[in-house]
């Protein structure tokens, strides 16, 4: 059954990246579906960052006493001055760590 | 049309070095991916093979917690639908340079537009001067993003084993998302589409099957477009 899901799933993705290649499609989007789709990456990625921060395995709200959260905005911080990928990452499990480490 | 004839051997290789830089990004991800994949139920060649059938990272992230937690088949496959809408977006981008091409082309090249093949390619194709073998660079930033992909899944499989539950190595996954939308949130239209997904996800809690992943970001869409709209007719005026 999980390979049938994955599958479709490969395809629907295939598809989504081919569509504008066909030949029956239009030579350019329509405005408002361009728009729309420029603002999928920052809905769809802080839909899955913030639960994965305050959020607890049970679905809870976690607040206190949870590293993962100044450890976040440690790793925004990062995101913003050193637009670097690595740099976030290890701003924030550093910062996490020590967290845990010395407070918690 | 001026267009300089570059061989197929300089564009491969100019994509394939512009291409590597970016994999200090997509390289620990895809080990994160390997470990998590593990940790949410899947098995060993399902976390792999993963990696090459559906070939997108938050996508592939959010499949294997969705399915580890139980969640039916048409909102795992509706949620990576949305997830990985916004490649029509470089599709779109892309397809100018690409249509001519045979089909036996259009869909392998199609399979490798990733976030970051895509990001490097379109600089080429916009920039430098067409050429007929310029779809080579498309293959040479795709397939060393592929082969980074696959290496780095199988070894986050080997090696997740051995990493100690207390490193708390999935916390990768969300500062990875925070390293791609903390730079990428620049009009009030950004800011409104993630402060609505972000709030939606959290009072969504409750939703049955992980709903609030679709509900987050369809809202979110939702609320950046029509403050998009909103801001626009201001200037206009």
């Amino acid at each position: 059954m999980i390979w049938l899901v994955m599958i479709v799933c490969g395809l629907l993705t295939l598809s989504m990246r081919f569509v504008m290649f066909s030949d029956l499609a239009p030579r350019q989007l329509p405005g408002w579906l361009e728009e729309a789709l420029g603002l999928v990456p920052v809905a769809v990625l802080t839909a899955i960052i913030v639960p994965a921060v305050i959020i607890s395995p049970e679905g809870g709200l976690i607040l206190a006493g949870n590293s993962k959260l100044p450890a976040a905005l440690v790793a925004v911080t990062a995101a913003l001055v050193t637009r670097s990928v690595l740099a976030t990452i290890a701003s924030g499990l550093g910062s996490m760590w020590v967290l845990e480490y010395f407070l918690y | 049309m001026n267009t300089s004839a570059t061989s197929r051997h300089d564009e491969f290789w100019a994509g394939v070095r512009a291409e590597l830089p970016l994999q200090l990004g997509v390289a620990p991800f895809g080990l994160v991916f390997g470990v998590l994949g593990l940790a949410s139920g899947l098995s060993a060649w399902e976390t792999i093979l993963m990696s090459s059938i559906v070939f997108g990272g938050a996508s592939q992230v959010v499949f294997a917690q969705l399915w580890g937690g139980g969640v039916p088949a048409p909102v795992v496959g509706a949620s990576v639908s949305v997830i990985n809408l916004r490649h029509v977006l470089y599709s779109a981008s892309v397809a100018p340079y690409l249509r001519s091409l045979p089909l036996r082309w259009r869909v392998p090249l199609a399979y490798l537009l990733t976030d970051e093949a895509y990001a490097v390619t379109i600089n080429r194709l916009r920039d430098e001067p067409p050429s007929p073998n310029q779809h080579y660079h498309l293959l040479g930033t795709g397939m060393t993003l592929w082969i980074c992909w696959q290496v780095t899944t199988v070894m986050g499989v080997v090696f997740g084993a051995t990493i100690p539950e207390s490193w708390s190595l999935g916390f990768a996954i969300p500062l990875t998302f925070i390293a791609l939308v903390a730079p990428a949130i620049r009009r009030r239209a950004d800011l409104a589409a993630c402060l609505t997904a972000g709030t939606i996800a959290v009072v969504g809690q409750p939703l049955p099957w992980k709903g609030w992943i679709i509900l987050a970001a369809v809202g979110g869409i939702l609320a950046g477009w029509l403050v998009h709209r909103h801001d626009r007719r201001r200037t206009a005026s």
